[in-house]
C-alpha cells in the first residue's frame, strides 16, 4: 500500500505535512501534521491586556 | 485578524461596549480583508489545482475571448488581450524559468479544462494580482497599514473620524472607499464568480469528493450591535451537527476543548483530558522521529496542532460553515446566491459537503460581502453627517476600574474561519491567553477518541491517479485555505523543543 507524503504543502500560509495511504487508486487513511510552532501566547503573559492585540496580530497577516 | 479577536476578548472580560463608528470601521476592515483574501486564494493559491497553465499555450485567443464574453461583461475580454497574455506566458516558458508557475503537475489527466478556459484563467490570475494590491488600500486607509492594521484599541479604534479634518476619516476618505467598493464588486461579480462557475462546471465529480467531517460551526460576523460576541450579526452564528440542515444549535464557548493525545504536548493531568481554553496548558513534548525522516509515527503523536473539538466533535470552520449556517438560519441573500450557484451547476444542496462546495462557498461569501460593503460605508457617512464622531469608549480604560480577576473571550469569523481568543486577567495583567484558530480546527490531528480531524477525514476516498503527482490531495487541502502559522500552539520559552522539524 503506497504512502504519499506531501511536505511541505505549498501555496498555503505556514508549514503543513500530509501523509496518506492509497489503496486501489483511492486514499484510505490520512494524517495532517503541523510541522512548526509559535510562541506568541507566552509572550503576552504578564502584559497589559490593552496591548495584547498588537502582539497576537503578528501570528498571521490575515 | 487576531487583533479583532483580541480586543473583543478583553472588551468581553471588562464589559466594554464600543461606539457605533468603531464597530462599522472594524466591519469595513474585515470586509475588505475577506474580499482580497478570498480572491487571492482562488486565483493564486487554489486555481492551479484546476487550471493547467501549460495548456493555455495551445488556446485560440479568439475563441478564448468568445468564451470570456459569453460568461461575463468584464471589459478586458478581447482577443488582443488574451493573445498578449498568451505571448507573455510563451516568453516565460521559452526562457526556461517558470517562476511562479514552476513545479506544477502540468499535463496531469486530472486537469479537465479546455485550453481556452485555461488561458482565460491564467489571464485573470495575472489581473487579480494587480487588482488585489489596489483594493487592500482601503484597509491601509482605515488601519494605517496592511497587513497588521495599527488602529485597533481596546474599547474601539484609534483612527479619528471628522469631516472637518484632513487627518481623519473625512468625506474624501468615504469617496475613496466607495471607489474601492465598486472595484471590488466589479471584479468579484464579473470575474471571480463567472470563473468559479465556469471552472466548477468541468469538475462536478468534485461535488462528491472531499466532504470530511459532518459538523460545522460559525460564530457570526459583521456585528449589527456593539457588544463583544453578540449574536446580532449580519452573517449569523450557529453549530450544525451531523449535517442536519433543519436545525441550528446556538454556540456555547464552554463546549470548545483541546486535547493533546496525538499532538506533541503534555498535559499535567493526562494528554487525553480535553481542556477548555481558559484552562489551556501548552508544554511541548516532541516524541516524533529524528529528521530527516521518511514517515511520522502516525500511530502515536504526530503534529504540533492540538485536537480542537466542539462538544467532543471534530468540526469544520470557514466559508462553507458560514454559508451553511446562514443558509439554515434563513439568511435571504445567502439562500438566493447559494441556490443560484447550485442551479447553474445542476447539483443539489448535498453537493456543498465537498471540495467543490467549499471552494464555491468562498466565492459566494465574497460576492455577498462585496455587495454589502457600500452599506457599511453609508452607515459611517450617516454617523458623520449626524455629528457622531465617537470612536472610542474610554470609561474602563483605567485599570483601577477593573475587577481583580476577569475572564473573557473574543469571537470572530476571520476569512478562514472561527477565530477565538480566551483571556484571563489578574491584577491588571494577562495571566493566561489562548488562541483557538481556524487552521487549528481544520488541520487538527486525531483526538483521544481516535476521531480524525477535518483535513484527514476529507481526504478519505479521494482518487489518486499518480501517487507521485498527488494533485488531488492539493485540491481538497487547498479548498480549506490552510493557515498553518495560526494553527500551531505556543511553546513555552523555558522549554526548548528537542528537535526543530526540517521542512524539505
Amino acid at each position: 500500500m503506497p504512502k504519499i507524503v506531501v511536505d511541505p504543502v505549498t501555496r498555503i500560509e505556514g508549514h503543513l505535512r500530509i501523509e496518506a495511504m492509497v489503496e486501489g487508486g483511492k486514499i484510505v487513511d490520512a494524517w495532517s501534521s503541523g510541522t512548526m510552532w509559535r510562541g506568541i501566547e507566552t509572550i503576552v503573559k504578564g502584559r497589559d491586556p490593552r496591548e495584547v492585540w498588537l502582539f497576537v496580530s503578528r501570528i498571521c497577516g490575515v | 485578524m487576531h487583533s479583532t479577536s483580541s480586543v473583543r476578548a478583553v472588551e468581553n472580560a471588562l464589559g466594554i461596549v464600543i461606539p457605533d463608528n468603531a464597530r462599522i470601521i472594524r466591519n469595513l476592515i474585515n470586509a475588505i480583508q475577506y474580499i482580497q483574501d478570498h480572491v487571492i486564494h482562488f486565483y493564486h493559491l487554489h486555481a492551479l489545482d484546476w487550471v493547467d497553465v501549460m495548456s493555455a499555450l495551445k488556446a485560440d485567443p479568439v475563441k478564448t475571448a468568445s468564451l470570456a464574453q459569453s460568461i461575463s461583461n468584464w471589459y478586458n475580454s478581447s482577443p488582443t488581450h488574451f493573445r498578449a497574455v498568451q505571448n507573455k506566458l510563451k516568453a516565460f516558458v521559452e526562457s526556461g524559468q517558470l517562476g511562479l508557475f514552476a513545479s506544477g503537475y502540468w499535463g496531469h489527466p486530472a486537469y479537465k479544462l479546455p485550453p481556452e478556459a485555461n488561458l482565460m484563467a491564467v489571464a485573470h490570475y495575472l489581473e487579480a494580482l494587480d487588482w488585489q494590491k489596489d483594493v487592500i488600500r482601503m484597509q491601509a486607509l482605515l488601519g494605517a497599514k496592511n497587513p497588521h492594521p495599527q488602529t485597533y484599541l481596546v474599547g474601539g479604534m484609534s483612527i479619528p473620524v471628522d469631516p472637518n479634518s484632513q487627518n481623519a476619516i473625512n468625506a474624501g476618505s468615504l469617496a475613496f472607499m466607495k471607489d474601492i467598493a465598486r472595484k471590488s464588486l466589479d471584479f468579484v461579480s464579473q470575474v471571480y464568480i463567472p470563473d468559479l462557475l465556469a471552472v466548477a462546471s468541468f469538475y462536478k465529480e468534485w461535488a462528491s469528493i472531499g466532504g470530511g467531517v459532518r459538523n460545522y460551526i460559525s460564530v457570526g460576523e459583521f456585528q449589527n450591535d456593539n457588544i463583544s460576541n453578540t449574536t446580532n450579526c449580519w452573517l449569523p452564528g450557529g453549530f450544525i451537527r451531523n449535517r442536519d440542515l433543519t436545525k441550528l444549535e446556538p454556540v456555547d464557548h464552554m463546549k470548545i476543548t483541546e486535547d493533546v493525545a496525538r499532538a506533541w504536548y503534555k498535559y499535567g493531568d493526562g494528554d487525553d483530558k480535553a481542556k477548555h481554553p481558559w484552562d489551556g496548558e501548552t508544554t511541548p513534548n516532541y516524541t516524533g522521529p529524528k529528521p530527516p525522516y521518511k514517515s511520522l509515527r502516525t500511530d502515536q503523536k504526530y503534529s504540533w496542532v492540538k485536537a480542537i473539538r466542539y462538544d467532543g466533535l471534530p468540526t469544520e470552520v470557514g466559508p462553507l460553515s458560514r454559508m451553511l449556517v446562514a443558509y439554515v438560519a434563513g439568511h435571504t441573500r445567502v439562500r438566493e446566491v447559494v441556490d443560484m450557484v447550485l442551479k447553474k451547476l445542476g447539483v443539489g444542496l448535498n453537493a456543498l459537503f465537498s471540495t467543490l462546495g467549499r471552494t464555491a462557498a468562498r466565492g459566494i461569501e465574497t460576492l455577498l460581502i462585496a455587495e454589502m460593503m457600500p452599506n457599511w460605508i453609508d452607515e459611517l457617512a450617516g454617523k458623520m453627517k449626524a455629528g457622531d464622531l465617537k470612536i472610542h469608549a474610554d470609561d474602563k480604560w483605567d485599570p483601577s476600574k477593573w475587577p481583580k480577576l476577569a475572564r473573557g473571550y473574543g469571537f470572530h469569523e476571520a476569512p478562514r474561519g472561527f477565530l477565538g481568543h480566551w483571556v484571563v486577567i489578574m491584577d491588571g495583567v494577562v495571566q493566561n491567553y489562548q488562541c483557538v484558530v481556524p487552521g487549528g480546527w481544520n488541520s487538527s490531528p486525531r483526538d483521544a477518541a481516535g476521531q480524525r480531524g477535518p483535513y484527514e477525514e476529507a481526504l478519505i476516498g479521494t482518487p489518486i491517479a499518480y501517487p507521485d503527482k498527488p494533485v488531488e490531495i492539493l485540491r481538497t487541502i487547498h479548498s480549506f485555505d490552510p493557515c498553518m502559522a495560526c494553527a500551531i500552539h505556543l511553546v513555552d520559552s523555558g522549554h526548548n523543543p528537542i528537535i526543530n522539524v526540517k521542512v524539505r
